[in-house]
């Protein structure tokens, strides 16, 4: 009988965290975005507030910027990630060299992230004053706007300097891990090199690069202080419009925020459901040396 | 059909000579094994014949014709891996149709194949499973089908019963066999089991550090085996040294009648099963000791000392000795192999 309650009494402590502090959180938030916040007079439960946020054209302004910016750096960062990886796999000297370099963003946080290219691609940054030096560019205002843009560039490029090393990390080490007899056995059967990488490695690969994607894609959606140090002032995305909402003096706007965040909160589980869908789909082949 | 050849081969890996100078033909239609031991060169050679690696020097040809600088891809010579190789992403039927596909074969042709390979090598009913649902045997089926479904010149088999149980190796060889049969394909069989070549083989060469030291069918190999090496390698002998004075074998056992006179200075070959033990004198032989017995079922290792030599017999379990006892061996020295004696 105590052996039966062994692993719940030993994960007890993790899960007081997980399910006292994380759910208990995630349960007063949506019961705030449903008008439920005593400590304000609010004790209603309501949907007007989801009514109000979900028609808002400055939220749907925001839900779509800020999913265009998670697409767009997730996607560069796969594509440019795994063809990073590959190429690191294929070269037969440096690797050493290579796997070193490419991991170095990893460990660098966000917020120093953010300010290295801030730092360089302003129009007062070290590249417009290398472009100037070099006598491309006559004046500041002839170097792009690339940061606070409407674009999001200056956000997709943090994203991507993160993005990139992490997904080539992922896929690296998965790659390295395929036997590569695979892609001997592939060519003895007439492929050529493009058709090994298309049609064994990279399907190989495939569980590792979704889930990578989920991940960057799931984080870069969620996070608030790229696009809180190098966004645009309108239109902000989702979590500063949250954290916006949520340090306004006027409590009763607490609702509002509550909201986005919810909206946040959905969207991750639906990356938490495909990410499990993902492996559930790769299951059947997951013997890859 | 195609007939390979292999001229003057040789690599060196890592300044380790793997092969030199491998000379061979394969005739078309022929099974033949190339037999070795571990790291002696073999799957090196089978590599360089589909092109996997290039040889340092030497030219490998198919019906004549230079094939040494076509792309493993174009060069149709299929391997059969040891660990068979099944592509983990694809069903059955996609691995037996991945070959196909890469040579641009329209899809109704490419399925007419595949069920054409899956009804050759017995899979019905596994055309949707992915390798790993499947048992060892069945896998090499697979890895066989895919092989054989793009119709190469030349099919290479790298050792590929060894991941296999002994009862299902025995009855994948009679398959792979029966298979090389129906479809006449020139086959190259890398094996280190020695059975395994010799029974299956229409010829066997026998690849010793990285040169091949004796061609011929299985029969003639065993039987008449070119040098004290490939005889080892076939099993344990005993050696006896001495000299052919007038069409007898003169040795310290004593003076024996054969049939040889090639060489003076001979050393006498004498298989451990060649040794007949009886208690008392009869034919041509020796009087020894048995020192050790070792029982194995149907026959029975024994070790002998005759003057001061030390001997292995194997003999059926009928009459069994008993250690310390004293035994005749008769050996019909004119059946026996002699090798030139190395100088001492």
């Amino acid at each position: 009988m105590l052996k039966k309650f062994k692993p719940y009494v030993m994960l007890a402590p993790v899960m007081f965290i997980i399910l006292g502090i994380f759910t208990m959180g995630l349960a007063l938030g949506f019961f705030q975005s449903l008008g439920y916040f005593p400590a304000v007079g609010l004790k209603e439960f309501t949907l007007r507030y989801y009514k109000e946020v979900l028609t808002d054209i400055g939220f749907l302004d925001s839900l779509k910027f800020t999913l265009y910016t998670s697409f767009v750096s997730s996607t560069l960062a796969l594509i440019i990630g795994v063809l990073l990886a590959y190429s690191i796999f294929q070269s037969k000297s440096r690797k050493g060299v290579l796997y070193t370099i490419y991991k170095l963003p990893v460990i660098v946080p966000h917020s120093i992230a953010a300010l290295l290219v801030f730092n360089v691609l302003t129009q007062s940054g070290i590249l417009a004053r290398v472009l100037f030096y070099l006598g491309i560019i006559s004046e500041q205002t002839q170097f792009p706007s690339l940061i606070f843009d409407q674009n999001g560039i200056g956000i997709i490029i943090s994203y991507l300097w993160k993005g990139i090393p992490f997904i080539a990390m992922t896929v690296y080490t998965v790659l390295s891990n395929i036997n590569d007899k695979l892609t001997d056995a592939a060519l003895n059967l007439g492929a050529n090199r493009r058709q090994v990488f298309w049609k064994i490695l990279l399907p190989l690969l495939m569980p590792s690069i979704l889930s990578s994607y989920i991940i960057i894609f799931a984080f870069s959606f969620g996070a608030f202080e790229i696009p809180y140090l190098l966004g645009p002032t309108s239109p902000k995305l989702l979590p500063v419009k949250a954290y916006i909402e949520y340090i306004n003096p006027d409590l009763s706007h607490r609702p509002y925020s509550m909201v986005i965040n919810m909206v946040l909160a959905s969207y991750s589980l639906i990356l938490v459901w495909f990410y499990s869908k993902t492996f559930k789909l790769f299951s059947k082949f997951d013997e890859i040396s | 059909m195609y007939k390979i050849e292999l001229k003057n081969i040789s690599k060196v890996f890592e300044n380790k000579r793997v092969l030199k100078g491998i000379n061979l033909i394969v005739n078309e239609g022929e099974m033949l094994s190339l037999l070795g031991p571990s790291g002696c060169g073999k799957t090196t050679t089978l590599k360089i014949i589909a092109g996997l690696f290039s040889p340092d020097c030497g030219d490998i040809l198919f019906n004549g014709k230079s094939i040494v600088n076509i792309p493993v891809e174009k060069r149709g010579a299929v391997i059969v891996f040891q660990d068979y190789l099944l592509f983990p992403h694809m069903t059955v039927e996609e691995n037996i149709a991945f070959g196909l596909k890469m040579a641009k074969i329209k899809k109704p042709k490419r399925r007419v194949k595949v069920r054409e390979m899956i009804d050759l090598v017995k899979l019905d009913g596994c055309e949707k499973k992915y390798p790993s649902e499947l048992s060892g045997g069945q896998k090499q089926r697979v890895a066989i089908a895919r092989a054989l479904a793009i119709e190469p010149k030349v099919l290479l088999l790298d050792e590929p019963f060894s991941n296999l149980d002994t009862r299902l190796r025995e009855s994948m060889r009679i398959f792979v066999c029966d298979i090389q049969k129906k479809l006449g394909i020139t086959t190259i069989l890398v094996t280190h089991d020695k059975e395994e070549a010799l029974l299956t083989s229409h010829r066997v060469a026998v690849i010793l550090d990285g040169e091949i030291k004796q061609i011929g069918t299985p029969a003639e190999v065993y039987e008449k085996p070119s040098s004290p090496l490939v005889a080892d390698f076939f099993g344990e002998k005993n050696y006896l040294e001495g000299e052919i004075i007038k069409g007898f074998f003169v040795c310290k056992m004593g003076k024996f009648k054969t049939g040889f006179d090639k060489y003076p200075r001979v050393m006498a070959m004498i298989r451990p099963e060649e040794i007949e033990l009886t208690d008392s004198e009869e034919g041509s032989g020796f009087w020894g000791r048995i020192l050790s017995k070792q029982y194995a079922g149907d026959k029975i290792y024994y070790k002998l000392s005759a003057n001061d030599i030390q001997l292995k017999c194997m003999a059926n379990s009928k009459n069994m000795f008993e250690a310390n006892q004293r035994v005749w061996l008769k050996i019909d020295f004119e059946k026996t192999i002699f090798f030139k004696a190395e100088k001492s």
